[in-house]
């Protein structure tokens, strides 16, 4: 094995894997497991030895190989003890990696058709007004007196409440913009709207003075007693996704 | 309401694309420009597809996610670029295998996702998200009741797609790819996968 491995070169342990039965020629329908499970694992340590941390999904994949291989080494016979005919204990990985290959060369397309479309301009989406004090124009202290308003509401509104149910404040932001995709601006009252509970309430409060802070969406107010509106920024700039390309 | 002066139909149409963000729909242009039937403006639209095509104009029409714009023509893009100084960014290879899937796959929720790719996505997932490309299109009536993804109009306006029945299947890119030995087998799971829309 002469080819330098590197870590960041993957997408996954699928990939990873991929990769080796593609420099190998080895045959997707009829993986040596013992060869493939001791180039994998070199790989990673590899990679241990490179001071990277190997992900928990590459060792997760692993031991996946290993629990084959032994599979592999118990004779038919002793095997299917109980059962018929004992499947190939390599059928789910192989169809693991078909599957992960055929949307790999998909994302290929894709980039192909990324390419080919970023060479198009069209004109970009205007940027709302700019500001001078940022995407945040109400003050927070009116933001959570608009709050305490709606809260108060939903403490009459449900005075039963046994199913506890977990909401994470990224599912409540996903949510939020995801509303203010389809519709913007929306009045801050209509953002609570529907019988929620108070957690829910809390959840998307706080999924919204995120989404404030991250600039994604931004809060007006007409007067200082006037309603607040939310509205979407649709970003023209191209921020970076946190993966190098 | 006042009448509007007469003017040239393919004038207005040029003015009403080149001020519009986003692709307007044949629908819209026939409402705005009133008394032309649907057949009407889809000939004026070709017309001025035509007229662009000349060396001596810049821009383009395009069908693009549901409606027509206009856009710079390909070739002109590196003048383009360096007025923006900037070339756009592209999306990680993460992002795009994420992408496919829930392309290929909606509605699918989050551990779908991870369990084809074999990694965790939730980076990938709010990058997506917060590019507009994909959304939340409910939840699965399941334990948790995960959120189930699909892509956005975005989406489509991004990689050039006039809908997702432009997407090429997953047979056709597998035909193209190279080293595709063996692809009988994969071609029968695959069949399921494709969703037109």
């Amino acid at each position: 094995m002469s080819y330098r491995v590197r870590l960041e070169m993957f997408e996954g342990p699928l990939d990873l894997l991929l990769y080796l039965i593609q420099v190998n020629e080895i045959d997707i329908y009829d993986i040596p497991i013992a060869t493939i499970t001791e180039e994998y694992l070199e790989c990673l340590s590899r990679m241990q030895e490179l001071d990277l941390e190997v992900a928990g999904e590459f060792l997760v994949l692993a031991a996946t190989l290993i629990h084959i291989k032994s599979k592999m080494l118990i004779p038919a016979e002793e095997a299917d003890g109980e059962q018929a005919p004992e499947e190939d204990p390599r059928k789910e990985l192989v169809e693991r990696l078909l599957g992960y290959k055929r949307f790999k060369e998909a994302a290929m397309t894709l980039e192909g058709f990324e390419s080919r479309q970023q060479l198009l301009y069209a004109r970009p989406t205007d940027p709302s007004p700019p500001t001078a004090e940022g995407p945040l124009e109400v003050s927070l202290s009116e933001l959570l007196r608009a709050f305490a308003a709606i809260m108060q509401r939903a403490a009459e509104a449900s005075p039963l409440e046994i199913t506890p149910e977990a909401i994470s404040v990224g599912e409540r932001m996903v949510a939020l913009l995801d509303r203010l995709t389809l519709e913007s601006p929306l009045p801050f009252s209509a953002l609570f709207g529907g019988a929620g509970t108070r957690p829910l309430l809390i959840a998307t409060f706080l999924a919204l003075l995120e989404l404030l802070r991250r600039g994604l969406i931004r809060a007006r107010q007409s007067n200082p007693e006037g309603e607040i509106t939310v509205y979407r920024i649709m970003e023209a700039s191209e921020g970076g996704d946190g993966h190098p390309a | 309401m006042d009448t509007l002066p007469d003017c040239n139909p393919l004038a207005i149409l040029e003015a009403l694309l080149f001020v519009s963000e986003a692709p307007t729909p044949l629908e819209q242009i026939e409402e705005v420009l009133e008394g032309h039937s649907k057949a009407e403006v889809a000939r004026l639209l070709a017309d001025l597809q035509e007229r662009c095509r000349r060396e001596d104009r810049g821009v383009c029409l395009v069908e693009v996610a549901g409606g027509y714009r206009l856009v710079t023509k390909p070739e002109l893009a590196p003048w383009v670029q360096r007025l923006r100084g900037s070339k756009p960014v592209r999306l990680s290879r993460a992002a795009l295998e994420t992408l496919a899937i829930i392309a290929y796959k909606q509605p699918i929720t989050k551990p779908e996702v991870e369990a084809i790719r074999g990694v965790m996505i939730d980076g990938v997932l709010k990058t997506l998200v917060e590019r507009d490309l994909i959304r939340v299109l409910g939840r699965k009536p399941e334990v948790g009741r995960p959120m189930l993804y699909g892509t956005s109009r975005a989406f489509l306006e991004y990689f050039g797609f006039k809908d997702l029945s432009e997407l090429p299947t997953l047979k056709e890119i597998e035909a193209l790819a190279p080293n595709g030995a063996r692809k009988e087998a994969a071609d029968e799971a695959l069949d399921e996968t494709r969703k037109p829309e």
